[in-house]
């Protein structure tokens, strides 16, 4: 059998399978897909069947959309005939080597905002792969703490540097193992492991198109490197952020979102608070009714980077393509 | 967006050009279309600057901005749309300085119309809307395919002399008449010319002041960095930390080369930097360790490989791959979005990603490839060639020359130089030669049968040495037992193809394929009047150019 795969930009990658998913049968060719959890429950390798068919194995279906019924996970998603498949990315965000596994060494942790914690962390230098922080804006790394076997990933929120500096921000969830270690055992000088960087949430940077950022809580971090490198770059895109947040506490600090207008003076933002107090005179609301207000009086089509829960991501889903304007989503979920 | 001016463009029956979203290259309908209005816009401002030439009133710094601005448009050069909205501004800003001289130095006079007087629109999807205007077609209902195709010949060829002069202008040669040259041609374009004699007369004209650039451009590099000599150049590995520098620009790599001083940083050239090798005042210095890699086509795999940053200092740059586009880095006329540029010949931070990056783990066993064949090396054995082809030790001459490219029918070059007879000397120049430059082609005599003139912009040494052979055969260029084989992908090649044929160089063989902006009717005037050959089989030709030789 053959696969034939088909990037968001045209390009098609062609290989054979044998008795394996998609995703492996790829990896086996050489071409490595942005994925994580390869079980079925991420939802990081979601792409859509054009032609053929298929068995999808174990997965959680809410990482599937409903109004799509030719979407797959490619984790799970073992062939019976040639395929023609659809990545939802370019041809630039499928790798050809293996992910780097490297060791990183805690500079700091502070908090950044109520309920999330600021990470840094610095690369160890290796003979294979140096000491640079290479990775796209938008990607994230998976963390393994020191003596354990536990993995998270979180999305970087620093741009790519040669100082080998990795920032994080992290969300504090009670009871959560990382959590868990982060509040209790970690200290400046651990050693953990990093693998990555992983992830296809990157900037087209070819589109000419108004850009707008959704995200809330921790959702920010691959949002606040992509606007850094827009930032670093003097990109002249239009370009608008919404924050979600339940309260006015979980918002980050004014100074963390003002210092993106410094270097992106075209930069708007819209703060979208669900329960807000009283004297509150930002949006009333979630960050997909913010999102729509913010398109109503637009008929460009938009590139819409996304990065929260499946919920989220699906309520802004159905509301671009009630639009009807050709926009299109970019979407990471977490 | 449609863009024929290179050798891959979308080849098809009902009509050859890229005329989709993106080109074969990699470049997008917005920077196609921004491209487009920054020539028209060029176009413009050599309305006036021709003026202001023949007025004895040049604006040299207007002539540099052409110059450099035709250059960001050459094939695999520059994917920034942002530069190309800046470029179109400034553009704006430069017209109307020469247009305020113009107007003071002769008053009365009616303003100019045409490009001369476009406006750009501010925003960006305002431009796009513009862009119609200035496409390499516009006109086709009034004139004709062959017109188009030949106005693509002036601008193409144009390009190509624009890109040559820029390389001299940064080692601070520049003549008015370079400027002069460039202003009359593209002030002819702003005029929609539709006579064919007149178009076919400037595309000579542009092969006769390309042939003067070229000799400015000589004169900058061997005046800067000495004069080429043989040379062996390691194409292997060093351990240690590693910048790599590809592209044409040898002042970049001098600077990146200050810029590593007294540091154990290895410096490879890539590409058409080899020749670099041949420069005493670049061989040198120390950090000079080497050349890594091959032709720029085959870039995504090198660069990818390579354990160190990359400077790209001219064309030919292809979409950089996730895996080094935080390391490489762009300078001069190139740009990709979300690449780093280095505007200001600062490599500081080229170093410190060498710093960072882990460099060659091994010293891989030597091996090395001979380098230098400039026409000062080639004429100081002048005599001992001479008798070589007195006493008929040397049959032929052939010089395999020009651009290297991913298509299949490039292998030509490779059988060509495979089979070409062992009495034969291959003269080589370009990005092509690596189709057959590492292996051994033995020597006639002492002298090597490959010998390297150097990048394509050595091409006038190239036709030095063609042209005191003749001197000394008391013959003409056509008479000497030499054939030239000519690969071409980008505008380069169009104005030296165009040099040749002012020159009245008959018989190039050109190939992989011919330009798709000429028409079968242009084709037919190439091959009848200038005796132009479209390459077949490398047995065909080679045995076709011993049979002329003998004849």
């Amino acid at each position: 059998m053959e696969i034939t795969l088909v990037t968001r930009d045209g390009e098609r990658l062609r290989f054979p399978i044998a008795q394996s998913d998609v995703l492996a049968g790829a990896e086996a060719a050489g071409y490595f897909l942005p994925a994580m959890c390869h079980e079925g429950t991420c939802g990081q390798c979601q792409a859509r069947v054009a032609k053929g068919s298929y068995e999808m194995g174990k997965h959680d279906p809410a990482m599937l959309p409903k109004s799509d019924p030719a979407a797959v996970l490619l984790c799970r998603c073992i062939p019976k005939e040639d395929l023609t498949v659809e990545l939802p990315y370019n041809r630039a965000q499928v790798l050809h080597q293996k992910v780097p596994v490297r060791k990183a060494a805690i500079t700091a942790m502070q908090p950044a905002w109520e309920g999330a914690v600021s990470l840094t962390l610095r690369l160890e230098p290796d003979a294979e792969t140096g000491s640079a922080a290479e990775f796209a804006p938008g990607q994230y790394m998976e963390l393994t703490p020191p003596g354990t076997d536990i993995r998270r990933a979180y999305s970087l929120a620093n741009l790519p540097n040669w100082e080998g500096l990795l920032e994080f921000i992290i969300r504090i969830h009670k009871g959560g193992a990382f959590s868990t270690w982060l509040a209790e055992q970690a200290k400046v000088g651990d050693i953990m492991t990093v693998r990555g960087p992983l992830g296809a949430f990157v900037l087209d940077e070819m589109s000419t198109r108004p850009r707008c950022f959704v995200g809330g809580g921790c959702g920010l971090a691959p949002i606040l490197s992509m606007l850094r490198h827009m930032g670093e770059f003097q990109d002249s895109n239009a370009v608008h952020l919404i924050f979600g947040a339940n309260r006015e506490c979980e918002i980050p600090p004014p100074a963390e979102l003002e210092s993106l207008r410094a270097t992106l003076p075209q930069l708007n933002m819209s703060l979208a608070v669900v329960q807000p107090d009283e004297e509150w005179d930002g949006f009333h609301g979630t960050a997909p009714a913010a999102l729509r207000q913010h398109l109503a009086d637009s008929t460009e089509p938009v590139d819409v980077y996304a990065c929260g829960p499946p919920r989220m991501l699906e309520v802004i889903e159905d509301l671009l393509r009630q639009r009807g304007r050709g926009d299109r989503l970019i979407a990471e979920r977490i | 967006m449609f863009c024929y001016q290179c050798e891959q463009t979308t080849r098809a029956e009902s009509g050859s050009g890229c005329a989709t979203a993106k080109g074969v290259c990699g470049k997008d309908e917005t920077t196609a279309d921004l491209q487009d209005l920054l020539i028209y816009q060029l176009k413009g401002i050599g309305q006036y600057s021709m003026r202001l030439h023949a007025l004895g009133k040049p604006d040299a710094a207007a002539d540099a901005f052409v110059r450099h601005a035709m250059f960001t448009t050459l094939t695999n050069v520059n994917f920034s749309r942002a530069r190309f909205v800046e470029m179109i501004a400034e553009a704006a800003k430069v017209r109307d300085r020469l247009r305020d001289a113009y107007e003071a130095a002769t008053p009365g006079t009616p303003r100019l119309g045409g490009p001369a007087a476009f406006v750009p629109a501010a925003a960006l999807p305002d431009l796009l809307q513009q862009a119609n205007i200035a496409s390499v077609r516009a006109g086709l209902d009034l004139v004709g395919e062959d017109v188009v195709g030949l106005r693509a010949l002036v601008l193409y060829g144009l390009k190509g002399v624009a890109a040559y002069a820029h390389h001299a202008d940064v080692l601070g040669q520049s003549r008015d008449e370079v400027g002069a040259g460039i202003a009359h041609a593209l002030d002819l374009l702003a005029s929609d010319p539709a006579d064919i004699g007149v178009l076919l007369e400037e595309s000579l004209a542009l092969g006769r002041l390309n042939f003067k650039v070229m000799e400015l451009l000589d004169a900058a590099n061997t005046g800067t960095y000495g004069i080429p000599a043989p040379t062996q150049v390691r194409t292997t590995p060093v351990a240690g930390k590693a910048i790599l520098v590809s592209g044409h620009d040898l002042l970049d790599l001098q600077r990146v080369l200050e810029a590593v001083k007294g540091t154990s940083i290895n410096v490879y050239t890539h590409g058409e930097l080899l020749p670099a090798h041949s420069y005493p005042n670049l061989r040198a210095c120390p950090n000079l360790a080497g050349n890594y890699g091959s032709a720029w086509q085959n870039q995504q795999l090198e660069f990818a490989a390579f354990p160190g940053p990359i400077v790209m200092t001219s064309n030919c740059l292809i979409e950089p791959q996730p895996s080094y586009r935080n390391r490489i880095f762009t300078s001069g006329p190139v740009g990709w979005p979300g690449v780093r540029h280095i505007a200001d010949g600062n490599f500081a931070q080229v170093v410190q990603a060498a710093n960072a990056l882990p460099g060659f783990a091994e010293t891989a066993p030597e091996k090395t490839i001979l380098v230098g064949f400039g026409r000062n090396a080639v004429l100081s054995v002048a005599g001992q060639v001479i008798e070589a082809v007195k006493s008929g030790a040397v049959k032929h001459f052939f010089l395999i020359g020009g651009c290297d490219g991913a298509a299949p029918g490039r292998n030509y070059y490779t059988d060509f130089a495979e089979k070409a007879p062992k009495d034969t000397v291959l003269l080589t120049l370009g990005c092509g030669k690596f189709r057959f430059n590492m292996e051994d082609h033995g020597d006639i005599g002492g002298i090597p049968r490959l010998l390297d003139v150097g990048q394509c912009n050595d091409s006038y040494s190239a036709i030095q040495i063609a042209l005191a052979l003749a001197n000394a055969f008391q013959c003409g260029v056509n008479e000497l037992p030499l054939s030239l084989v000519v690969s071409w992908f980008e505008q380069k090649a169009a104005a030296v193809l165009l040099t040749l044929l002012a020159l009245g160089v008959r018989n190039v063989r050109l190939g992989p394929s011919l330009p798709a902006f000429l028409t079968p009717a242009l084709i037919g005037v190439l091959v009848e009047k200038f005796g132009v050959q479209p390459i077949t089989t490398a047995e065909a030709d080679i045995a076709a150019s011993l049979a002329r030789s003998a004849a």
